[in-house]
């Protein structure tokens, strides 16, 4: 009987074997493109002006400078002056700030909720919720810091007893 | 190209930080870019987005802990700061995010770096239809090419879960398309 690898009568292309797996995977990963066949254009028509990208590096490091000279520190002389600048500003303004004050100052209490939550809402803190969520002392709450209407204990244990499958496995602490 | 690892410890430092950041912004300004502009759909504002991305980038890289790769990182940025100007201008507006999503497709008509087919502005009209999470994904995969793992890593969901709204939104918009 002949060897099952004797195939001394056929030939390949050269090369063929070299280049096979990879031309492999690119079928599979075209046969299971679902977008095989689609409708869906390959392009989406978007273009950006002419050297864009090669002025794109100065542009951004103008902004940084730009930013970091509003933080530059004043020289000592100049300093004095605007001490002496700031502490004249701030006595009048303090003498103006006296017979003001005695009508209503806005305080943190006095701001309605709704301003508050807009607030966060429209400005940009730069952070997103999982970096908030990472620095909120989640220990430290209760579920009245967050909820106004309190729930009584016995509506919550009803509630878990009427939706949960296994209510006893929840093995609850009896205070009484 | 530089290792994300030795990137990042250049960025930390004075010394070498000028010359990092300038590496940085040359290896990743047009993929962001580009991810970005599928975001907001006009250059200005893709701009605009892509210069204050850079720019956190750089102030807040010590505040990067390294327990994702850099360019996830990067791309989380870019994506809120996205999202976050286009919330802004429907606020500013006093429309809803739909009513905007309309609106900034309209205006691609007249858009001199736009300069799609019929069919490339109808994509971009079904694309405006669909939730903000399927839009995404839809952009990262089918445009930008990018790994299930990575989009997962950069939009903090599960591989499962993206492929499931991949799915579905290029199901969404074949039949959008096919319509007459």
């Amino acid at each position: 009987m002949k060897k099952a690898d004797n195939h001394k009568n056929f030939k390949t292309p050269e090369g063929y074997f070299e280049g096979f797996t990879d031309r492999l995977l690119d079928r599979i990963a075209t046969n299971e493109s679902p977008e095989k066949g689609s409708v869906l254009p390959k392009s989406d028509g978007f273009g950006v002006p002419d050297n864009y990208f090669e002025e794109l590096n100065a542009k951004i490091k103008a902004k940084l400078d730009q930013d970091e000279t509003k933080v530059i520190k004043l020289n000592p002389r100049r300093n004095y002056l605007y001490y002496a600048a700031a502490s004249i500003a701030v006595l009048v303004l303090l003498t103006i700030g006296i017979r003001i004050s005695r009508t209503t100052e806005p305080t943190f209490e006095s701001l309605a909720k709704s301003d508050i939550e807009d607030y966060f809402e429209s400005s940009d803190f730069g952070f997103s919720t999982y970096e908030i969520a990472e620095v909120l002392p989640i220990d430290d709450l209760e579920v009245s810091d967050i909820l106004e209407n309190q729930f009584a204990d016995e509506y919550i244990i009803d509630y878990l007893d009427e939706n949960l499958e296994n209510f006893e496995e929840l093995n609850l602490l009896n205070d009484d | 190209m530089i290792a994300e690892d030795t990137l990042v410890d250049d960025l930390r430092r004075p010394e070498t930080q000028a010359k990092a950041f300038e590496v940085l912004v040359n290896t990743y300004k047009e993929r962001l870019y580009w991810h970005i502009r599928r975001i907001v759909l006009n250059h200005d504002d893709a701009d605009d987005v892509l210069q204050n991305t850079f720019i956190k980038i750089y102030k807040n890289i010590d505040g990067f802990n390294g327990e994702s790769q850099l360019y996830s990182w990067m791309y989380r940025i870019a994506t809120n700061e996205a999202l976050t100007l286009l919330k802004k201008k429907s606020k500013n507006m006093g429309i809803s995010d739909a009513e905007l999503q309309e609106r900034m497709v309209s205006n691609l008509e007249a858009d001199v770096y736009f300069n799609g087919d019929e069919i490339e502005l109808k994509l971009q009209r079904a694309l405006a239809t669909l939730p903000k999470k399927q839009k995404l994904v839809f952009n990262m995969k089918y445009y930008q090419d990018m790994k299930y793992e990575e989009i997962s890593e950069a939009l903090q969901t599960s591989v499962g879960a993206l492929k499931a709204s991949y799915h579905l939104a290029v199901k969404k918009l074949e039949a959008f398309l096919k319509e007459d």
